[in-house]
């Protein structure tokens, strides 16, 4: 019971996580933007959705799902490795191919920066 | 013209979801591909009479291991194809080096290298399970190959072309996906060799510490990474023509 609440809570923050993603995706400006809501959203949504997945499998205790459990955990590892990698490649690869970053309108520098 | 694609959109996917409807139900037990003969002989009786699990691969390198054969042939043609094709040797060409130059600026990303030295291992330790574990879970000589594949195009992506044919020189390429079908084809040549039909593996239980039964399984094993051996190497002599202009010595 506590396990499953654990488990709904994990999945349902993975799920806000992709829509923020989906959204960054769709409503930022520019390339760098858009691959930072991408890298950002969807590393940690898919990590909460899998450890939240894990969670559930062992509601259930005995060893297969330990082992499915463990496996869950290792993919949860590899996409903490790639996800950000891949972002950083991309996002390197369109810095070095000379995208335009964003600007205000006006043309003017952020006084804050 | 948006609006002609808007309705193409909308009659193709009418059309799409209107096929769906007549399809049965999934794992319909009545459903034509489920009542049928053969399919019946395969659900029941490919555990008693191979010792394998899992179906798919069963039906795969057993049952239809002869087509699955000439399938790895394809794969080995279609490299060697590839090469024949693409390969250039002779002088370079100037400008499609300068230009090659311009996109392709050769540096080591210390973000990039390290993650993939670290996930590289990793991969082939998979594509060697995927590869083993073939007749228990989904996966086979192919999956494992294309996997195993996979980590040497990772490795010429995150380094450099040069790097990766230190593993994999082009000569290793084209002995290994020979090796592949050789090992596919010599084991139908032993069961022919042992007395009986070309790839009816159950013969070879006579050279194996296993029962007849047992026997069909672990030639399929074998087969599979007969496969696996061919696929591998075709993938990377793939990539690695395509990637250099047939070169094999500047690009990505």
């Amino acid at each position: 019971m506590i396990l499953n609440i654990i488990c709904i809570v994990l999945i349902g923050f993975g799920l806000l996580f992709f829509l923020g993603g989906a959204v960054g995706i769709l409503r930022f400006p520019d390339f760098y933007t858009r691959m930072h809501a991408a890298g950002k959203g969807d590393t940690m949504s898919v990590f909460l959705i899998l450890v939240g997945l894990a969670v559930y499998q062992l509601s259930d205790f005995n060893v297969a799902n330990l082992l499915v459990a463990g496996k869950i955990f290792f993919i949860t590892i590899f996409i903490m490795w790639a996800s950000p990698t891949s972002t950083h490649a991309l996002i390197k690869a369109g810095l070095e191919e000379g995208q335009k970053m964003w600007t205000r309108k006006d043309g003017k520098e952020d006084p804050q920066a | 013209m948006k609006a002609l694609a808007f309705i193409a959109v909308i009659l193709t996917g009418w059309l799409l979801m209107s096929a769906v409807s007549d399809f049965p139900d999934w794992g319909d037990p009545a459903s034509p591909a489920n009542s049928y003969r053969l399919s019946q002989h395969y659900i029941t009786e490919t555990f008693p009479e191979t010792s394998v699990p899992n179906m798919v691969t069963a039906v795969l390198a057993d049952y239809r291991g002869y087509d699955t054969m000439f399938e790895t042939v394809v794969i080995f043609t279609a490299g060697i194809a590839i090469i024949g094709i693409l390969r250039r040797y002779g002088p370079k060409d100037e400008s499609v080096l300068k230009q090659q130059a311009t996109i392709y600026k050769k540096d080591d990303d210390l973000i990039i290298s390290t993650t993939c030295r670290l996930v590289i291992p990793i991969i082939q330790l998979f594509a060697l399970y995927v590869v083993a574990h073939g007749h228990h879970s989904p996966g086979g000589g192919f999956q494992g190959g294309v996997i195993f594949g996979a980590s040497f195009i990772l490795l010429a992506l995150s380094r450099d072309l040069q790097t990766a044919q230190k593993w994999v020189p082009e000569n290793r390429i084209l002995k290994l996906a020979g090796t592949g079908i050789f090992i596919y084809a010599g084991f139908g040549f032993l069961c022919l060799a042992l007395g009986s039909n070309f790839l009816d593996y159950q013969i070879l239980h006579k050279i194996m510490p296993a029962t007849p039964i047992e026997a069909r399984s672990h030639a399929m094993l074998g087969v599979e990474i007969g496969v696996a051996f061919t696929v591998t190497a075709v993938m990377f002599s793939i990539y690695s023509n395509l990637a250099s202009n047939g070169r094999m010595k500047e690009g990505l």
